[in-house]
């Protein structure tokens, strides 16, 4: 006779595992038997002649010979573990004994203890996403650009995320660990993975764009100059450092291709910091004139 | 003055439990529910918890079996300071209760 398998791709925050358990009981009261649990992808073997009652344990094992003769001699049979610690067993359902001996976790404190040892680890996680967060909301206010503000608002959006999770998580309501989405973890995971490389191919495309040039002095003088150019690949703020000395005024312009001036500076002590360039896709020309020696140092980022 | 805190009720019992002799896990949850008359379960979770958290405050320790005919087993034994941490519980609970009967 072969056997029957079914895969599971649900996906259950830690803080509604109250709801996995749920599921997996009702699951095998239709008679799939779980075989294999984990964080985005179960498997299912059916036998409608058995049913089980599941239950989770979350936490790092000292002494797994030791943990597994704990649940074994209560008739819980241990089915596996997943990569981030979290345990699934099961014992088989007969419906002539009470509720209590489908319990693991008989008194508040010890359930608290499990539910706390997942808090810790969120919490961490969730206080340093928070202040990385926080860092790129000051950088965003020195000097916004587009990929500050995503990796911001991802940082940002984890940090709630995990903070509120740590909250249901340490509520001792169990109601509140019972209810959520299918829809939440996929659509959080896909957030924090596109921001992350949305940051990455924004931060790639970028110019980093750097002029260096020094002339004691000039045989004649040179006009407009079609000196240099960097292509600007999104419209963002781009920021320009500028140091131009000369001992007679020069000037130094910035055009687009159709010839807009972006940016103009005519002295002997040109000094720009951090100047901020509103600019969009396309190359950008700088224009230089200059009559005399002269020291450039330019930067755009 | 070093104060204990209240033990958990399944602290208690377990230690409760010891206080005859060496005792394994399916032993100390039994004779729980039988000293509680049923009130007092201990789950496998609560279980490995507690018996993990006294051995390593040296209340208990654990010995393995060596019955001919069963399978090696663990067992928790008291220590002589899980000894004096029941019997200070003991007291204290005591002391609550004759606190309430004198109100």
């Amino acid at each position: 006779m072969t056997k029957k398998y079914k895969n599971s791709w649900k996906a259950y925050a830690a803080w509604n595992y109250e709801q996995e358990i749920e599921e997996l009981n009702q699951a095998s009261e239709q008679g799939w038997q779980l075989v294999r649990g984990g964080c985005f992808h179960s498997r299912f073997e059916k036998n409608p002649e058995i049913q089980y009652r599941y239950q989770m344990d979350y936490r790092k094992i000292r002494d797994i010979g030791r943990y597994l003769e704990t649940f074994r001699e209560q008739g819980w049979e241990y089915i596996n573990s997943t990569f981030n610690g979290w345990h699934y067993f099961r014992k088989l359902y007969d419906p002539s004994l009470p509720e209590e001996e489908y319990e693991i976790f008989t008194d508040r404190e010890s359930l608290k203890e499990m539910n706390m040892r997942w808090v810790r680890l969120a919490m961490i996680i969730g206080l340093v996403t928070g202040a990385m967060a926080l860092i790129q909301a000051v950088r965003m206010i020195l000097r916004p650009d587009l990929p500050r503000l995503i990796m911001m608002l991802t940082f940002a959006i984890e940090s709630v995320v995990l903070l509120r999770g740590c909250h249901i998580m340490k509520d001792s309501d169990p109601e509140k660990k019972r209810k959520g989405s299918q829809f939440f973890i996929p659509v959080f995971l896909a957030v924090i993975i596109l921001g992350s490389a949305a940051f990455i191919v924004l931060e790639e495309g970028r110019p980093y764009f750097q002029l260096q040039s020094d002339a004691s002095s000039v045989s004649e003088p040179i006009v407009d100059d079609e000196y240099s150019s960097f292509q600007i690949r999104y419209k963002d703020y781009y920021y320009m450092d500028l140091e131009l000395t000369a001992s007679e005024p020069a000037t130094l312009r910035i055009v687009d291709e159709e010839g807009n001036m972006i940016y103009e500076g005519t002295s002997t002590d040109l000094h720009e910091k951090d100047t901020c360039l509103k600019l969009t896709k396309g190359r950008y020309t700088i224009l230089f004139s200059i009559q005399s020696g002269y020291h450039l140092d330019m930067r755009i980022e | 003055m070093k104060k204990s805190e209240p033990m958990s009720e399944s602290y208690y019992y377990i230690l409760l439990c010891l206080a005859k002799g060496a005792n394994h896990g399916y032993g100390i949850m039994q004779m729980t529910e039988q000293l509680s008359g049923g009130a007092v379960k201990i789950g496998s979770g609560t279980m490995y918890g507690a018996t993990g958290n006294m051995m390593k405050k040296g209340w208990i320790q654990e010995i393995m079996s060596n019955e001919p005919g069963v399978e090696r087993r663990r067992l928790y034994r008291l220590t002589d300071s899980g000894r004096d941490a029941l019997r200070e519980e003991i007291s204290r609970l005591k002391r609550m209760l004759t606190n309430a009967e004198g109100v």
